[in-house]
């Protein structure tokens, strides 16, 4: 990942897309609505992210609050790392949970 | 003598094969993460544990080897039965779910004769009769409420204020404890009353049907009226005066109170929990504006943000510990809630607390 200054309020930053998921940037995006809004796009190889900050901004601020985004893009690919290789095994035990239940008829389980 | 083996030979070996059982993160510090799962376990390792954990590198003589396996974050070739644990303790967890929800809301009236800024309910003057609950309607809820499949049924009376239409709740009762003839199910009611309008009668109505009183108090006299405005500015001494009446006709027991804290009540949370003591309340909810109805309009709900509203939650909470710890038994009910959820495996179910995402949200059913 790379950034790239426009003005103070603007900075941009690329993530190899290859490396990181889109559905990972976005949620990462979501956590720092306070703070920032983020316009991302996609190019051949990367995930553009426009970020504008929330006023008031200083120079310290918006370089732990970029340092804090790339962390937090980071712990979301993990988190879907680890739900694509737990999925399995949280529907068999959600199933064990409650099969016997009545809650679900044959039927009526609603898709997630 | 034969040689003894080295004992390198009898160590398990160190890097064992494991599967990730599902698991949620977060950042505690700069350096350590906490890790939790469906069934409400946790634990704090160090960022290099966790990474090394979730790469399946973390060797099973790792000191939190064992604590990962024990609290179902891991399974591996001698935890074969862990899904099944985890399964029971999902199910204990979330057993009320097979009851779907217990209480049942009916709100009798919008109209109110107090005007407090902060309600979360939209609201009505009181001589608006349009904008009470039918006996139609009542009797559609009634048919709802009987379908849960729960044991428990809670029928709570809200507003406006719902003493306003005393008449439909008296309506509501004899007919729910009639239809429960048939249905045989522990019934309870409450009122979620302001008390400005009780008196003996209405009292004598309620302990004949085991009907509780839950009103609202936010502080001593100046900060009660102050946040709960009515003709006379009398609504702190309506509500005490109250009080006194609804535990003398029904029992101490059966009369509680809830606070809200407005921007007025942040520089004094020690004075709320004295009223509390004062009135011989066993604990206290301390409790924020929520962001619905009328205090959306008016924008009390962005009176304080959320760093304010911890300050006087902290201070307000750290006064009740140092009160038991001086031997004066009080609770703070909401860090009560966040305790059990956290540290027990039964749920407490309070909706505020029930996230979305835990694909279990379900609120009482609201009429």
């Amino acid at each position: 990942m790379s950034n790239t200054g426009l003005e103070s309020r603007h900075t941009i930053l690329r993530f190899d897309k290859f490396v990181f998921s889109l559905p990972a940037v976005k949620k990462a995006a979501y956590k720092f609505l306070n703070a920032f809004t983020a316009d991302i796009n996609l190019d051949q190889d990367e995930i553009i992210c426009t970020l504008t900050f929330t006023p008031p901004l200083n120079e310290e601020l918006t370089s732990r609050l970029i340092e804090d985004f790339k962390k937090e893009v980071l712990d979301q690919d993990l988190r879907e790392q680890i739900r694509s290789e737990t999925e399995p095994i949280r529907k068999l035990i959600f199933a064990l949970a409650f099969s016997k239940t009545g809650i679900a008829r044959d039927g009526q389980v609603p898709s997630d | 003598m034969g040689k003894f083996q080295a004992i390198e030979l009898y160590k398990a070996p160190q890097t064992s094969s494991y599967t990730l059982l599902p698991l949620r993160f977060t950042p505690l510090d700069q350096d350590h993460y906490v890790i939790t799962n469906l069934a409400g376990e946790y634990l704090r390792l160090r960022k290099t544990t966790l990474a090394d954990f979730l790469r399946h590198k973390l060797s099973n003589d790792d000191p939190n080897y064992m604590e990962l396996r024990a609290r179902h974050f891991l399974i591996d070739e001698t935890s074969s039965i862990a899904p099944e644990l985890l399964a029971l303790k999902l199910r204990t967890r979330y057993s009320r779910l097979s009851e779907f929800t217990g209480l049942h809301l009916f709100v009798v009236t919008l109209r109110c004769e107090h005007s407090c800024p902060y309600c979360q309910v939209s609201r009505q003057s009181e001589d608006k009769l349009r904008y009470d609950m039918s006996l139609e309607i009542a009797l559609g809820a009634l048919d709802l409420t009987f379908q849960s499949p729960s044991p428990n049924i809670k029928i709570e009376f809200q507003g406006g204020e719902p003493l306003l239409n005393f008449d439909l709740i008296q309506h509501i009762v004899l007919e729910a404890k009639q239809r429960n003839q048939r249905f045989a199910k522990n019934l309870a009611f409450v009122i979620a009353t302001n008390l400005a309008l009780i008196n003996g009668e209405i009292l004598r109505f309620c302990r004949d049907h085991s009907i509780q009183i839950s009103t609202s108090l936010d502080g001593p006299q100046e900060l009660h009226n102050a946040n709960r405005p009515r003709p006379g500015n009398n609504s702190y001494e309506k509500t005490i005066e109250g009080i006194k009446l609804a535990r003398a006709v029904l029992g101490r027991d059966q009369v509680s109170a809830l606070m809200t804290a407005t921007e007025a009540s942040l520089n004094c949370v020690e004075e709320i929990i004295n009223e509390y003591l004062a009135q011989e309340f066993k604990g206290i909810f301390l409790r924020p504006v929520s962001p619905y109805g009328f205090a959306i309009k008016t924008k009390s709900y962005r009176a304080y943000n959320a760093e304010r509203w911890l300050a006087f939650y902290k201070q307000g909470l750290n006064y009740i510990v140092d009160l038991n710890r001086r031997g004066t038994e009080f609770m703070e009910h909401f860090a009560s809630t966040i305790l059990k959820k956290v540290l027990t495996s039964e749920d407490p179910g309070y909706v505020d607390l029930t996230s979305v995402r835990n694909h279990v949200k379900l609120p009482p059913v609201i009429i």
